[in-house]
């Protein structure tokens, strides 16, 4: 699904740390989830408020759970105050749910002064499977292979987040990719066209601040 | 938008606050940028030996009354735009997009030539504290080391956290107040004196000088607007920590200047400034108080001065990173690195300029506290005041075309009179600039600065206007910060179209 395709990208295999500033990937996977459910047509964006279009409950337990805290919390509909929510603790949801995968492992690590809890791959297949993610998004882009919608969504959200020079990193072999990046977004529906540019917002101003 | 509902459990606005910035965090925040007791030591002895009068404390009553007016206006419209950081994004959606990159043009150089003064002060004053110890080292040695852990701690995107910067903040209030008593209560001739107070000098030629001096003190509490999607109620959190950060320099400032006056007599302040320079305030106090206060003292004055030159490092990179992104600047401004979300190409850039001004003042042997501290901070001073002249015409544009639910005080009073009174200051900061730098008539000094200003300003109209023939879709986003495509909330007073069904209304349909 698209947060666990985020999820994959956005963190390093070796470690299960966030490539990104950790409030960068928390907008980017709470933008995952919620494409999740715009993709599967349970919600839509319109003037940068959010709409309940079907309220059947999704397959998945995560997306249930998110159309369900959608729902009950009728006085706020904002775009940007759904990322800012759910972004703080995107991270646990979409790690719980790729264990449930059987795609990472919760792997509690002592530090120093205290210990750490990531969620990341930890047997080799694992691990090649969560080094694929990022390699089959630029497979695709360099080949210009026609994208799946999740996938035109996925490549956004990573161009939003700035993870492009992560999954593209070689520059001379990815020129050609840069260059079809923008226009893989330009073709996305409205709602969702609309979720990448929230998100692109909302890290800018989270990195702008340079809180944690 | 929020629609009130007693009856159900706000997760969301719950979950969001834990996480957020109350009144005081935004205070520290924006008083540290403006380090009152940096401007105490550095600035207001500096003043009283460069300019001579007497008015000092007024000044900064005055100025602060000002910029009280300013922020009025300034929070309601940080209100209404998204990602409100910057003065020039205020300017191009007040007074249009060609007069925003002007005014982007004359921050960047003001904010940045600023910095560069700080670094003499601080090379000077731990110069002058190293020697106390018997280790005599030039100003610029003390200088390129702060340079290093700023560009450092720069480069990782460090700010000194919230509660680094509450104590040191609270202990630099506390030794302020300390050191003000102590004056106070050792009057010259044996009484008090209020003449400092006396408005009466605000209407003589020297006026201009005092007061853009005063403001250049106050440059950072503008920053505070930053943490706007921070701040745990948007619409009040960030306006009451403004004006406390306001009057807590202000009341800093004017107590600590009036007290400075009152113990050396307000006829012998001038001279006695002049001699001691950034030792005045020790000096003054020194007669009476114990050794460990006044050693506090000049370590609170460096990590003040530290926190100052670690603040505007991150206000000019932030600046750079929302040009960058939004197309004004080359795009590589608006990459930040990774992990740390550190806007490099900005932080790396300042530090370069800097080092090179640095290079050039430690070669040529010029003073650091008058010709680096003093003229850059009142030539960078200027600047801040151009932006904020401007800024304040760019509220009243901007509530002219729809005041947006803000009563009119806010909307147009409030603007209006600090508009009119700061271009007053302007006007006479500009006639008067010559001897703002203690120059004398003939030479260039005296109409170069505010000419140079006008140039980049210029500059920046007609780079505006090559964008808007050559990159009309960057050009229409220009003003909107870090916020890329996206600007204005949807506020206006308009109903929105009824959507199908708006998120939570509660009723299953099965």
């Amino acid at each position: 699904m698209l947060a666990d395709q985020y999820f994959l990208i956005a963190h390093q295999d070796r470690t299960g740390r966030s490539r990104l500033h950790p409030r960068a990937t928390g907008l980017g996977l709470a933008a995952a989830l919620l494409g999740e459910l715009i993709l599967e047509g349970r919600i839509g964006i319109a003037d940068g408020d959010l709409v309940i279009l079907d309220r059947h409950p999704p397959a998945d337990a995560l997306a249930h759970d998110i159309l369900d805290l959608l729902i009950a919390q009728q006085r706020h509909r904002e775009v940007r105050t759904w990322l800012a929510f759910l972004s703080q603790d995107a991270e646990i949801r979409v790690g719980e749910r790729l264990v449930r995968l059987g795609a990472v492992d919760l792997i509690t690590r002592r530090r120093m002064l205290s210990t750490e809890v990531v969620y990341m791959p930890n047997s080799p297949e694992q691990r090649n499977a969560a080094a694929w993610a990022p390699a089959r998004l630029a497979n695709l882009l360099v080949r210009g292979i026609e994208l799946s919608l999740t996938d035109r969504v996925l490549v956004g959200l990573v161009a939003a987040t700035g993870l492009t020079r992560h999954v593209l990193y070689d520059f001379e072999m990815h020129r050609q990719a840069f260059q079809s990046l923008p226009s893989a977004v330009d073709a996305l529906p409205g709602d969702l066209r609309d979720l990448i540019e929230y998100t692109e917002a909302s890290v800018g101003s989270v990195l702008t601040v340079g809180r944690r | 938008m929020t629609q009130k509902d007693p009856f159900e459990p706000d997760i969301v606005a719950r979950a969001l606050a834990k996480n957020r910035l109350g009144v005081p965090s935004v205070v520290f925040f924006g008083v540290a940028g403006a380090a009152p007791l940096t401007v105490i030591i550095g600035a207001i002895s500096a003043t009283y030996a460069i300019i001579g009068s007497t008015a000092v404390p007024i000044a900064y009553v005055a100025v602060a009354a000002i910029l009280s007016l300013f922020t009025v206006g300034f929070v309601a419209m940080s209100r209404h735009i998204v990602n409100s950081g910057a003065f020039y994004s205020y300017i191009s959606h007040g007074l249009g997009r060609v007069v925003g990159v002007g005014a982007a043009f004359v921050a960047l150089p003001a904010y940045s030539v600023m910095q560069i003064g700080l670094y003499g002060l601080f090379g000077a004053a731990a110069a002058n504290i190293l020697a106390a110890f018997g280790v005599i080292t030039p100003w610029w040695v003390c200088a390129i080391a702060a340079w290093l852990i700023v560009t450092v701690l720069g480069l990782l995107w460090v700010d000194l956290s919230g509660k680094v910067l509450a104590v040191l903040l609270v202990l630099e209030i506390s030794i302020v107040l300390i050191y003000d008593l102590t004056m106070l209560s050792h009057p010259h001739g044996g009484h008090i004196t209020f003449s400092s107070f006396s408005p009466a000098p605000l209407l003589t030629p020297v006026a201009g000088s005092l007061l853009v001096i005063a403001i250049a003190g106050f440059v950072g509490f503008e920053a505070t607007v930053v943490l706007s999607e921070e701040a745990k109620d948007p619409k009040r959190t960030i306006a009451r920590a403004t004006h406390w950060a306001v009057i807590i320099a202000a009341f800093m400032c004017s107590i600590s200047a009036w007290a400075m006056a009152v113990t050396t007599g307000p006829e012998n302040i001038a001279a006695t400034a002049g001699e001691h320079q950034t030792d005045l305030v020790f000096f003054l106090v020194g007669k009476h108080l114990p050794t460990p206060l006044i050693d506090l003292g000049y370590l609170l004055f460096l990590t003040s001065v530290f926190a100052a030159l670690l603040a505007f490092q991150a206000a000019v990179a932030r600046y750079q990173f929302a040009l960058g992104r939004e197309g004004v600047l080359p795009a590589g401004f608006g990459r930040t690195h990774p992990r740390t979300g550190a806007p490099l190409a900005g932080s790396i850039t300042q530090s370069i300029i800097a080092i090179i001004a640095l290079s050039l003042y430690a070669v040529s042997g010029l003073d650091p506290l008058v010709y680096l501290f003093a003229w850059m901070s009142t030539i960078g001073g200027l600047g801040v005041l151009i932006l904020m002249w401007a800024t304040s015409a760019a509220v009243i544009g901007f509530f002219a075309r729809g005041r947006r639910r803000e009563n009119v005080w806010r909307a147009f009073i409030a603007p209006f009179s600090s508009f009119l009174l700061l271009s007053v200051v302007l006007t006479a900061t500009v006639i008067g600039f010559g001897e703002l730098l203690q120059v004398d008539g003939s030479s260039p000094f005296q109409w170069l600065i505010p000419v140079l200003y006008c140039g980049v300003a210029l500059i920046g109209f007609c780079w505006a206007a090559i964008m808007r023939a050559g990159r009309p879709e960057v050009y229409a986003q220009i003003g909107r910060g870090t916020d890329g495509r996206l600007s204005l909330l949807n506020d206006n007073d308009f109903p929105k179209p009824l959507h199908a069904d708006p998120v939570g209304a509660r009723s299953f349909p099965y």
